[in-house]
């Protein structure tokens, strides 16, 4: 599994394109629930996932536990990868940097930042390579062996 | 020759510039420029943070002031010269809040500023922050602006030499250096 990190505009698109040109886009801008998968991803082709900030955004609608939270996600990343190793079709996961700014007034914004962050780092533990999109250029962080 | 430079708030991006301007100018021996991109502030405060700015660069340098039309400072430089434009980000918000200029024609101005610095063989550094590693602003207004900036700075990447990012004083090389 691989992920692809950075900021807003970064090029992070652009770049999972260019390894996966014909991959299938499992995209919440695209107003696709995580719940979609995998039965709109049956043909056999790589996965990219993203807008992930937009699914955290709708969990924390209501209330929510983000301990609780965490777990769920992380499990979702771990379905994700066993179901790679069975397909032997790659997923490509992008995530959105949000985690630089100053800490924001609500409870519900910091919420949403500290989830993404701990998404992060457990996507990033379970991919192999990791890759950072900085100003429409793309460098690895963490690589194979 | 291009350079940029991005990086956080008081990551070390204007020492860095004004270094590898003033070592870039003495090896080449051209005259060296600054472009300050602030509107003339009515703050006190702003007034007092540009003359720091202005002590803190010494005599060498020759500073001229464009908040808007960067073209317009063409006819006032060298061959052969050292420019730092500090800093793209204010340009932009000028740009973008206190001009006519669509995002596209700043683009071209950009471009056409670019170009002419390279036919005249001067060396431009330019100095952005890097404001999209946040929570994405929730107006549309701020959310253009942020698009706008993120698209200049991936023509800059795309084109510079020497692309340099800014962590806490330290520089890491993207390209070229």
């Amino acid at each position: 599994m691989k992920l692809i990190i950075g900021g807003y505009c970064s090029g992070k698109r652009r770049f999972a394109r260019q390894l996966y040109p014909n991959g299938y886009w499992l995209s919440a801008y695209e107003g696709k629930y995580l719940k979609d998968w995998p039965t709109e991803s049956s043909a056999p082709s790589p996965l990219i996932i993203e807008g992930w900030e937009r699914w955290i955004e709708a969990d924390l609608m209501g209330n929510y536990d983000v301990k609780q939270l965490r777990t769920e996600y992380a499990n979702q990343l771990d379905t994700y990868l066993a179901h790679e190793q069975a397909s032997q079709q790659p997923i490509c996961l992008i995530l959105l940097e949000i985690g630089r700014g100053i800490v924001p007034i609500e409870a519900k914004q910091r919420a949403l930042r500290d989830l993404n962050g701990w998404l992060s780092q457990d996507a990033a533990e379970r991919c192999d390579e990791v890759f950072y999109a900085w100003n429409g250029l793309v460098r690895p962080i963490k690589t194979i062996g | 020759m291009l350079t940029f430079i991005s990086g956080g708030v008081r990551s070390g991006k204007s020492r860095l510039a004004e270094q590898l301007a003033e070592q870039d100018a003495e090896t080449r021996g051209g005259a060296l420029f600054y472009l300050a991109t602030a509107a003339t502030p009515q703050e006190s405060e702003m007034q007092a943070r540009i003359r720091w700015h202005q002590q803190d660069r010494g005599k060498a340098w020759i500073t001229l002031e464009e908040p808007i039309d960067l073209n317009a400072v063409l006819p006032r430089l060298q061959a052969n010269s050292t420019l730092l434009l500090d800093c793209l980000t204010l340009w932009s918000s000028q740009v973008m809040f206190a001009s006519d200029f669509s995002p596209k024609e700043a683009i071209e101005e950009l471009d056409a500023f670019i170009q002419a610095l390279t036919d005249q063989q001067i060396h431009l550094i330019i100095v952005s922050n890097d404001i999209n590693e946040c929570l994405p602003p929730n107006t549309p207004e701020l959310l253009n602006y942020v698009r706008f900036l993120q698209c200049l700075h991936q023509c800059l990447t795309a084109q510079a030499d020497h692309v340099i990012q800014m962590l806490g004083g330290c520089a890491y090389d993207w390209k070229g250096g």
